[in-house]
């Protein structure tokens, strides 16, 4: 068990070693985001910006447009909560900036809402340059690194703080936009992303009572293949979506337009964060907003007795 | 459509016949400034000419501008279309509504096809109301949304400092632009990282939107306000281009600090106390305003 960040920090670390145009852009946040192990082993190839996000964000657009692949690394709620600056500094810009966005979801806990990442989403989504990507376990995590370290996209990589237990295999190979079917099942297709996946493995144990069945999909990265993702409609009569994320503007969406435009039959249901969220401790919360297993098993419940 | 080519023909053509193919800057000091001064003079024509056929543009924040465009194009700045910014020197206009000054000191220097005149701000054309480096090549930096061009000229001056090389980002922020706190974020970086190989131009022209700069939000006093955040200063007449160039001479000597040339300017300026418009902020030219002005700067060509 290890917290995607974790993984994120080794393997940047990793790639600055071997690659002279990774750079790093700080806002204050480097012990959080786990990118202080640059700054100790490659100082000159770290750009400490202070608690001045707007500001890093041209910075980091400007390095990459000299041909820098620059990571810059800040709570998901933070750096995305400057969305006119990488609107018109990446986006129009095209500049070749991975936007690193962590402690996204509930699990930031105690500290409450004004620190969660619950829309980033909703925001970078709007983007048509933007890849988004966000790992589920090392294995990805270290595959995504790898992958945007390669091309030039402007990219938003949404990690989570909890730790998360590996779901891949060693030799998963990652394909970008390519919806991941980590279980197989019947019926019912659960579709999540991040921290959220393993909450929905979790919650199979508990359907398993009441003879469902249900296939289990990573959306590990958007825009989503809208044939990949028609094909898991089509073989399946339900499908459920669940995200750590407000319920508006995230994968739901994403997913509700593939279904709306591919003029697929599937019954579709989603299930996410409702409200600006609170503070409490990460159990509580899951617990509260039904996005801990026996939450998310009564919501499938629920789902499938309207239908 | 039509209106605006018989327009064109009305005022009896073309500011600008033809680009010369090589700018010849003098070789010394006097002649230098001359020169400097005829392509400004035809710079201040060609984007009258782009404004009037679009009937819409920042005519007073573009004329307030030429005189430190025309200093860093066609003298100062290690600029060439054909060239990488990436090997070179980058200029980032961060008040991006005057790019018209950029676009016409780019048809001056023959780097942009004259026929592009009549194509600013028009549907599928590179000349975008606001500069954008992805359908325009000889812009190096979007921008439009106050604020944000100072950051990325950060960004491409540590860049090149990373790489260790011998360039420049100059950059031009408007007075009323400094009111956004992102460009006091950018100042505090650079001067406390020593980014010396940037060179800031504020275009002290003294109004915005709304009206008068000091009735809005006065920013004085600036000149002490960015030495504080470890920046060399200097203030210059915005419309000399001896004070200009001397300013930038300077800036690149200071190896320790970047750079800020805080440039008095007037809005709608023409040369020889002539402004525009009353020194209004944007709107379209009548084509009497129009004749009128290029019949002004044709005579003190």
């Amino acid at each position: 068990m290890r917290a995607t960040r974790e993984w994120f920090g080794d393997a940047l670390t990793e790639l600055v070693a071997v690659r002279d145009d990774v750079v790093v852009v700080n806002c204050d946040l480097g012990s959080a985001t786990k990118t202080l192990k640059v700054k100790q082993k490659f100082p000159d190839r770290f750009f400490e910006c202070g608690i001045a996000e707007a500001n890093a964000i041209g910075i980091a657009s400007g390095l990459a447009q000299e041909g820098y692949r620059p990571f810059l690394a800040s709570f998901a709620h933070f750096l995305t909560g400057k969305y006119l600056e990488i609107f018109q500094s990446i986006g129009l810009n095209n500049s070749g900036v991975v936007l690193v966005g962590t402690h996204t979801g509930l699990a930031i806990g105690k500290d409450g809402p004004t620190q969660m990442g619950l829309r980033d989403l909703a925001l970078m989504r709007t983007l048509h340059n933007m890849q988004i990507l966000h790992p589920v376990d090392g294995v990805e995590t270290r595959q995504m690194l790898t992958y945007v370290a390669a091309n030039r996209e402007p990219a938003y990589l949404r990690l989570c703080r909890q730790p998360q237990r590996e779901i891949h295999p060693p030799d998963y190979r990652f394909t970008f936009g390519e919806p991941d079917v980590v279980r197989r099942g019947n019926g019912l297709a659960l579709f999540g992303m991040g921290g959220t996946v393993e909450v929905l493995l979790d919650s199979v144990a508990e359907l398993a009572a009441d003879g469902v069945d249900p296939t289990v999909v990573n959306v590990s990265s958007l825009p989503v293949n809208p044939a990949s993702a028609r094909r898991l409609f089509h073989d399946h009569t339900y499908a459920f979506v669940v995200e750590d994320h407000f319920v508006k503007g995230g994968i739901s969406d994403e997913l509700a337009r593939i279904v709306l435009e591919t003029k697929e039959t599937v019954h579709f249901g989603t299930w996410g964060v409702g409200d600006y969220g609170q503070a409490g401790s990460p159990a509580d919360l899951y617990a509260r907003y039904e996005l801990d297993p026996a939450g998310v098993a009564s919501r499938i419940r629920a789902f499938l007795g309207n239908h | 459509m039509e209106d605006v080519v018989k327009s064109a023909i009305r005022y009896g053509g073309p500011a600008v016949q033809d680009a010369d193919p090589v700018l010849e800057i003098g070789a010394d000091s006097a002649s230098t400034l001359n020169r400097i001064g005829e392509l400004a003079n035809r710079c201040r024509q060609v984007l009258l000419e782009m404004i009037y056929l679009a009937d819409s543009g920042h005519v007073g924040s573009s004329l307030s501008c030429v005189d430190i465009l025309s200093v860093l194009k066609f003298d100062q700045m290690d600029w060439e279309a054909m060239r990488s910014r990436v090997d070179s020197d980058v200029f980032v206009l961060s008040k991006g509504h005057a790019v018209p000054a950029w676009y016409a000191a780019l048809i001056v220097s023959g780097e942009l096809d004259r026929a592009c005149v009549s194509t600013l701000r028009t549907l599928d054309s590179e000349l975008q109301g606001h500069p954008d480096r992805n359908r325009c090549d000889l812009v190096d930096v979007s921008t439009g949304a106050l604020g944000q061009g100072l950051s990325i000229g950060v960004g491409r001056a540590e860049a090149k400092r990373l790489k260790g090389q011998n360039s420049y980002v100059y950059c031009v922020v408007g007075d009323g632009e400094i009111q956004e706190g992102q460009v006091w974020e950018a100042l505090m970086y650079a001067g406390v990282r020593h980014v010396s190989n940037l060179v800031l131009f504020v275009d002290y022209n003294r109004s915005q939107n709304d009206g008068a700069l000091d009735e809005i939000m006065s920013l004085h006093p600036l000149s002490e306000k960015i030495e504080s955040f470890r920046w060399h200063v200097q203030e210059v007449d915005g419309h000399s281009h001896a004070a200009l160039r001397d300013a930038v001479i300077a800036a690149k000597n200071n190896g320790t600090q970047p750079s800020a040339i805080i440039a008095y300017t007037r809005k709608g300026y023409l040369g020889r106390d002539r402004v525009l418009l009353n020194g209004a902020h944007g709107g379209s030219l009548t084509l009497e305003e129009f004749e009128q002005a290029i019949e002004f700067l044709r005579e003190s060509a």
